[in-house]
């Protein structure tokens, strides 16, 4: 099979989930009406409810929803084999992810822009909302695992990447005090900023940077820190939780959003560098690389994952199906939407463009890098360098030398983590003082608050192993997806509408995502009572272990009770005699 | 016979998609950033509401005389301020107040 026969069917799934299994939900259940008010128009404040037209808001939800997600999932999942992956990304899409976004939409719109926070207190019970904020405070803290990891342990320790990274972050800041002190045009900004960010890349590449990098690394073989843990994974872990120090204290003008704003422009270009890329080069997929491997994904000398039901469906949450983009849909674009008729556009359209990326990131794995290599590379636990020497093979094909390629992608991928982080870590201070805030009162201050979420996550990211962290990042995703699909399927039982087309999705993510978090919690536990691991994979697996358990129960709770509302009869309100 | 004016609607539709490009890169590069500055006036907008007409909320900063004559400034402020003060808001709502 060719990989453009790959887009082909990625296209023909868009095709097919779009234009006729969403326009005919949208058309015969939801039934936008064009004519009613919109929250972005009734409660127009100038804050958080404001209409933005229907493209602009495309690219918003887009941008808030692709992050490292639909890239680093299908590059494990293909363990199982390319084929079961490719399937899950289309098929999951298609009946399943965009069910979630746009709906999510959907409800926020017609319920005038309450978040699923406030609809579980009023549609299922009082705990249901304490549990779904807990949830979430987990969810989050396995976000700075999965994706501290990935960045600090795999690929910042590469010395070709390091001054590229910093360098961004210090254009950023320019690009900042460009726009709003010195008031110059955003267009000069940008070229000026991408320009020498892209050489700051380059730079990274050339020899003394490498050997000074080299030397702050601890030479080749980095040395042992504790534990598994080298002195370089130690050193650039500290860097990235600094930098989400600042990101989630210093002024959002300041750092998180013009860094944002000059690292979109690094990965859009490399995203469209590489689709160029493979679209010249065509290539066939390589006849060795398995279409199915076995069940158990086990791929060659790499170490088994796992029973493909339920890992495989958890392991790619971004681009088939994710929880985040719940949170987005219903607190963000819900309350910008300016006609109800632009929801499935919006919601519906930007995932299927993310199931794009997925599909592309999973021909990066399969025919940019090839089966060899890849085993090569995931043995070694750089799942993300799978990625970056993906897209280095891509822009080769349009001139680009792999020398620059290969450190450019692991800076893409390093910006995509950072940019969520900072609001992961800013989310989890303001949780945190929420909850704490009256029985510790310290904890409100904004240094504090950052630093205990820090620690929680250096813990995280010091201990363990991150194939683990990694699928309970993608469970704990998938339970929040169901979660939001359950609340959905209540909010559309209370309107007297047809429910099943998104109950059934429900029941199979929700006893997936149960399944591979039980089935993670056993092998972490057996590994551990196996014995002979270092002191850090010990305690990170009975802190994955636990955290499994607890997520586990926390969703059967509510989805005890969400199940007892859905039971209860529809209160059918009479007329007031007269 | 081919309509002479045929290109014209080809010309119209390439713009039309060049527009919706534009709007797409604006809202996942720029859009975001004008949304912040917004939010940091509206802020400041209703600082200032709530300076003046303070007296509604029993917060008295500003003596009445001095609010009066402030007020038809103020007014086109006070229904977006009023949204936004009364509006419940959820845990998931708060990060966006932090700045």
């Amino acid at each position: 099979m060719n990989a453009i026969t790959v887009f082909i069917i990625s296209l023909v799934g868009i095709g097919v989930g779009y234009f006729l299994y969403a326009k005919s939900i949208d058309r015969a259940i939801i039934q936008p009406d064009s004519n009613k008010i919109t929250p972005a128009k009734m409660y127009m404040d100038g804050v958080d409810f404001t209409p933005a037209n229907r493209n602009v808001l495309f690219g918003y939800q887009f941008k808030s929803v692709a992050a490292l997600g639909p890239i680093v999932g299908p590059i494990v999942a293909i363990q199982w084999g390319w084929l079961p992956a490719l399937l899950w990304i289309v098929l999951g899409t298609m009946f399943i992810g965009w069910v979630q976004d746009y709906a999510s939409i959907m409800v926020g719109v017609r319920e005038e822009g309450q978040t699923f926070g406030a609809l579980s207190f009023r549609l299922i019970s009082r705990r249901a909302r304490t549990i779904l904020l807990i949830f979430i405070y987990a969810y989050l803290l396995l976000i700075m695992a999965a994706f501290g990891k990935i960045v600090g342990f795999d690929l910042m320790t590469n010395p070709a990447v390091p001054l590229g990274v910093l360098l961004v972050m210090v254009l950023g800041m320019v690009a900042g005090h460009m726009t709003y002190k010195l008031k110059m045009d955003i267009l000069v900004t940008t070229s000026v900023t991408v320009v020498l960010a892209f050489f700051g890349i380059w730079l990274g590449t050339i020899g003394p940077v490498k050997s000074l990098f080299l030397a702050i690394n601890g030479g080749a073989t980095s040395p042992l820190l504790f534990g598994s843990v080298t002195w370089a994974q130690f050193l650039w872990s500290i860097v990235v939780l600094l930098l989400c120090y600042l990101g989630a204290t210093l002024p959002i003008w300041r750092w998180a959003q013009p860094i944002n704003y000059v690292a979109f422009w690094i990965v859009f270009l490399g995203i469209v560098g590489g689709t160029i890329g493979i679209v010249i080069w065509h290539p066939a997929i390589p006849a060795d690389f398995p279409a199915f491997s076995n069940f158990e994904g086990k791929l060659g000398e790499l170490k088994a994952l796992g029973p493909l039901w339920p890992l495989l469906f958890v392991t790619i949450a971004c681009g088939a199906i994710s929880g985040w983009h719940s949170l987005v849909s219903s607190s963000g674009t819900a309350r910008q939407l300016e006609v109800e008729t632009d929801a499935l556009y919006v919601g519906g359209g930007a995932m299927f463009l993310e199931m794009f990326l997925a599909t592309l990131s999973l021909l990066c794995a399969v025919v940019g890098v090839g089966y060899e290599k890849y085993v090569v590379l995931v043995s070694k636990g750089a799942n993300a360098g799978v990625f970056a020497n993906g897209l280095a093979t891509f822009l080769n094909k349009i001139g680009i030398p792999v020398s620059f390629g290969l450190p450019y992608g692991s800076v893409f991928l390093t910006l995509m983590a950072l940019t969520i982080m900072y609001l992961v870590v800013r989310f989890m201070r303001v949780a945190s003082a929420e909850f704490l805030g009256d029985a510790v009162p310290v904890i409100r201050n904004t240094a504090v608050g950052t630093i205990v979420a820090l620690a929680l996550s250096a813990v995280m990211i010091w201990t363990g192993f991150w194939s683990y962290v990694w699928i309970l990042f993608g469970g704990s995703n998938q339970l929040m997806a169901s979660i939001a699909l359950l609340i959905i399927s209540l909010w559309l039982k209370s309107k007297e509408k047809n429910y099943l087309w998104a109950f059934v999705p429900f029941i199979f993510m929700f006893i997936t995502s149960i399944a591979a978090l039980l089935n993670t919690a056993w092998q972490v536990i057996t590994a551990n009572l196996r014995g002979a691991l270092p002191i850090d994979k010990l305690i990170g697996n009975w802190i994955a272990g636990g955290l499994a358990i607890f997520l586990s129960i926390a969703a059967l709770i509510l989805a005890w009770d969400a199940i007892k509302a859905l039971m209860r009869p529809a209160k059918v309100s009479k007329p007031a005699e007269a | 016979m081919a309509n002479p004016l045929r290109w014209l609607n080809w010309r119209h539709t390439l713009l039309n998609a060049w527009r919706a490009f534009k709007d797409v890169i604006y809202g996942m590069t720029t859009y975001e950033m004008v949304r912040d500055l917004k939010k940091e006036r509206a802020r400041l907008e209703h600082l200032f509401v709530l300076i003046t007409m303070g007296d509604w909320l029993g917060i008295p900063i500003l003596p009445p005389y001095y609010a009066l004559r402030l007020l038809p400034y103020v007014l086109p402020q006070i229904p977006g301020w009023r949204c936004c003060l009364l509006r419940e808001r959820d845990l998931t709502d708060l990060t966006d107040f932090e700045t």
